[in-house]
């Protein structure tokens, strides 16, 4: 089978005294599209930020491409290859799109690596062109999301996280971000998708885990998990959270 | 009456009878020494545990750092002796008084009470905006206020005699008994603060502001009035201190003064009321050991002046650093923590 | 007041406004990053007017190098505070680096203390500062065409810095969200680092203007400069660098026209004052003149 990139192996993670996430436990395998779903607060955002290193674990390691990463700040972690887009977007507003997206390649300072990987970016994501001296707060939602994920996908990440990527947007948009998912894939990038849009984000993962209050209650086949939505008393909420989205 | 109910009350509260008993044995212990000086140093630290409980009063409950405390202190000390001088006196010691203030002349202790409610007052009237701010422009402007107290208090000449020194009699006017007892009773009434009703809601407010604005807590209000009562404490003891030392001006009540207070709430732990004797204690303890070094390192060519205040600074670092919550751990030292000492010894025999 | 006079009122206030500018830019270049009010900031002066004295009294050196030494030794000096007191501290409330920043000033006051002398000293200068300058009428000290001038320079220096190199872009990307910034592969001790070290740059620029005005050094030289750079701060807007610039500009105006205009019986009470005013600023435009990206306080 394919080569295993990241192990998250049973961490805990607490807000002060508050436990978020207990025991946790997720793979992803290179090339994979892996879905984490759950309801809110579920622990989901913490997993994602606990993964780049904004908040570390009590207890439980996290290995990258053979290096334990838990622990480490979340500049080293972004350099060692994983990108995360966070929810919200948490684009730089006063930045132009132009600096945006150089901020993206921080760690990276050859000029003509970064030119060549702005014209990839440019024909994903063909608005950025046009808004390229704009601020980035002055975007439209879906435009910042995109403008996000490119910030994101710059730095050629061997993983990339997208924490809500559909989060408010309009169905129209939705749609294209889905596509745009996809599309990645089938580029061949690794990508863990955190999602509230349960439904839409099954459809299109190789594998699946739902969170639920912290703890992992399923881990497996997109399939199977939206066959057992249908049924399950916890997944009614589920459905219901992803309609609303 | 019910002995068990006592019992209980009396270990739920071990804390501040634990208190109350080592300051009477401090106190006794000075007493027996007869030492002018170190009865001195006894009456300055009480009148400094009287600022440091007030000033914990809010800073504890609240966890808004306001600096212009000690403004309001120096509000108090100046009203105090103002209202307790004899008309003559205040002739001679600050003659471009305005007559009508010159005039006033009350009793010590009644003086004492003006000088804290007039501060109260100050405080009531200025204070209800900034108790709307918080983090760093909250900070600024307590900041601000307190330079536009001490600019008041330094420049007024005819009320506070201006940058010169305010003489307020030849010999202290309180003494070591009505220092200490007072010191008690601001002690017990911050201890009890901490579990009433204002002090409960101050609390919630400092741990989530707008939880406990959800739940009904009017976060401004509950700030505000303990504020003044906060300032209220700490003019008591200005007035307490300018009747002692007798000499002072607007400058002993600024920065050097809050500096001492807050080393100590920092070393103590700002939480707890504990703490904040036990690092007063520390810290008192501490400077005056430092004190009595100083001469003698000047004899061997150094000017050591200051010395204590860069040990007291790094010791502040460092326990900002290393113990955020101070010797005491943001809790209470009582019954239980002594049991909970004993414990280890108890499975080891 | 006849035109002359009103011209050289405008030389004038813009000298001063020059200084006070770097004075609040450099406060307001760690506030944007940390969330810190850096209270140790008037101390990075004060200890750029010692090396200043040191080199008067030790070593006679040209006025080019013993400027250059002042600087680097007050930027030195804010790379150290945030080394060794305020990186343990990151991430904790902002209370705890405030007193840690209080503290930092207390100890360099009292080394100064102890180690020179509480006693203000004399600190030589170069006399063209002081060169009375007559341009058609307008009469006013070659001083203030060099605040100006340098504090020109100094600000053109800053906004390429900002706008055109990668570590402007973080910094400023970092005063705007300072987790997603280190999200993106930007290191938090690069860029605060950086900043203190732009802070202490400055402070070191208007420890030789402070010089040029005062002519004198003492443990709490720090404190004066210090308010002026608060209430210039709090009258231009604490989160914009161009904010800070603004309100030097306006506060020197202020402190020129209360001079001018202010009964002499009240002139002790200037700056009380200005803090009235600044309170007055922060209760009913906290944001100040200029917005900025004004949200919530956080603390890298």
């Amino acid at each position: 089978m394919s080569q295993r990139i990241l192990t998250v192996d049973n961490i805990s993670v607490a807000y002060d005294a508050v436990k978020a996430l207990n025991d946790f436990s997720l793979e992803v395998n290179k090339g994979e599209l892996v879905t984490l779903c759950g309801v809110n607060g579920a622990g989901k955002s913490t997993a994602l930020k606990t993964i780049a290193g904004v908040l570390k674990p009590t207890s439980g390691t996290i290995d990258f491409e053979g290096q334990i990463i838990s622990g480490k700040s979340p500049e080293a972690i972004h350099k060692m290859g994983i990108s995360l887009v966070p929810e919200g977007r948490e684009i730089f507003p006063s930045l132009t799109v132009a600096e945006n997206l150089r901020l993206g390649a921080f760690g990276r300072f050859k000029q003509s690596d970064f030119n060549a990987d702005l014209e990839d970016m440019f024909t994903l994501f063909p608005i950025l062109k046009e808004r390229y001296r704009q601020a980035g707060g002055l975007l439209s939602g879906g435009e910042q999301q995109m403008l996000a994920i490119a910030r994101g996908l710059i730095s050629r990440p061997d993983l990339l996280m997208l924490d809500e990527p559909s989060l408010g947007l309009s169905p129209n948009m939705v749609d294209s971000i889905f596509n745009l998912i996809q599309s990645l894939k089938a580029r061949g990038i690794t990508i863990l998708l955190v999602e509230q849009n349960v439904e839409r984000a099954l459809q299109i993962a190789d594998r699946a885990y739902l969170l639920s209050t912290g703890h992992l209650v399923f881990a497996g086949d997109p399939k199977e998990l939206e066959r057992e939505m249908v049924t399950s008393v916890y997944l009614g909420q589920q459905q219901k959270e992803g309609a609303r989205s | 009456m019910n002995t068990l109910a006592v019992k209980d009350w009396l270990f739920r509260n071990s804390t501040i009878l634990m208190l109350c008993v080592i300051l009477l044995l401090f106190g006794a212990f000075f007493w027996w020494l007869n030492n002018p000086a170190l009865e001195h140093l006894f009456i300055v630290t009480c009148i400094t545990l009287i600022f440091v409980m007030g000033f914990q009063l809010f800073m504890g409950n609240s966890g808004i750092l306001a600096w212009s405390y000690i403004g309001f202190v120096g509000i108090g000390a100046f009203v105090s002796a103002i209202c307790s001088m004899t008309p003559q006196l205040k002739q001679m010691s600050v003659p471009i008084m305005y007559p009508w203030l010159q005039n006033i002349h009350m009793p010590l202790p009644l003086a004492l009470l003006v000088g804290a409610l007039f501060s109260a007052l100050i405080a009531a009237i200025v204070v209800w905006p900034i108790m709307r701010l918080t983090g760093a422009v909250g900070v600024i402007t307590h900041f601000a206020l307190l330079i536009v107290i001490n600019v008041l208090l330094v420049q007024w000449a005819q009320v506070t005699n201006g940058p010169r020194n305010f003489t307020v009699g030849m010999r202290p006017l309180v003494g070591f008994w009505t220092v200490l007892i007072s010191a008690l009773v601001i002690m017990v009434f911050v201890y009890f603060f901490k579990q009433s009703s204002l002090g409960l809601r101050l609390r919630a407010s400092r741990d989530d502001r707008f939880s406990a604005s959800t739940s009904g807590v009017n976060v401004v209000a509950v700030r505000y009035f303990a504020f003044i009562i906060s300032c209220a404490i700490g003019a008591y003891g200005g007035g307490l201190m300018a009747h002692f030392i007798m000499d002072f001006t607007g400058h002993t009540f600024y920065m050097a003064e809050f500096f001492v207070i807050l080393s100590m709430i920092v070393i103590g732990g700002p939480m707890s009321v504990s703490g904040v004797f036990f690092g007063l204690i520390l810290v008192a303890a501490g400077r005056y050991g430092l004190r009595q070094f100083e001469p003698f390192m000047t004899g061997y060519g150094f000017n050591m002046t200051g010395t204590t205040e860069i040990i007291l600074s790094i010791l502040m670092i460092l326990f900002l650093i290393w113990k955020p919550y101070g010797i005491s751990g943001g809790k209470e030292f009582g019954l239980e923590t002594i049991q909970g000492w004993l414990k280890p010894l108890k499975k080891g025999a | 007041m006849t035109l002359p006079v009103f011209l050289s009122f405008i030389v004038d206030t813009l000298g001063l406004g020059s200084q006070y500018a770097l004075l609040a830019l450099g406060l307001v270049v760690v506030y944007g990053i940390m969330g810190l009010v850096n209270f140790a900031y008037g101390e990075y002066i004060m200890v750029g007017c010692y090396v200043l004295y040191l080199i008067g009294l030790y070593a006679n050196l040209p006025w080019p190098a013993a400027f250059a030494l002042a600087i680097i030794a007050a930027a030195l000096l804010g790379l150290l505070t945030e080394m060794i007191a305020f990186r343990p501290l990151r991430g904790r409330s902002l209370d705890a680096l405030l007193v840690t920043s209080f503290a930092i000033s207390v100890i360099l006051q009292n080394v100064f203390l102890i180690g020179i002398s509480p006693r203000y000293k004399s600190i030589p200068y170069p006399a063209f500062f002081d060169r009375r300058i007559d341009i058609f009428g307008v009469v006013t000290s070659l001083r203030s065409y060099i605040f100006i001038a340098v504090t020109l320079l100094l600000l053109i220096a800053l906004t390429l810095l900002m706008k055109k190199t990668v570590l402007g872009m973080a910094m400023r990307a970092a005063s705007e969200n300072f987790v997603t910034a280190r999200l993106m592969g930007v290191p938090a001790n690069l860029v605060i680092s950086s900043a203190f070290l732009i802070s202490g740059l400055l402070a070191g620029v208007v420890a030789i203007f402070w010089t040029a005005k005062e002519g004198m050094v003492g443990p709490t030289s720090g404190v004066a400069p210090l308010l002026i750079a608060f209430i210039a701060v709090v009258i231009g807007g604490m989160h914009s660098l161009p904010g800070a610039v603004l309100g030097g500009y306006v506060y020197a105006f202020l402190t020129n026209a209360l001079g001018l205009w202010l009964p002499p019986g009240l002139s002790p009470f200037r700056e009380a004052f200005m803090f009235v005013l600044v309170i007055l600023f922060l209760l009913l435009r906290p944001e100040g003149l200029i917005r900025g990206n004004y949200t919530e306080e956080r603390v890298g």
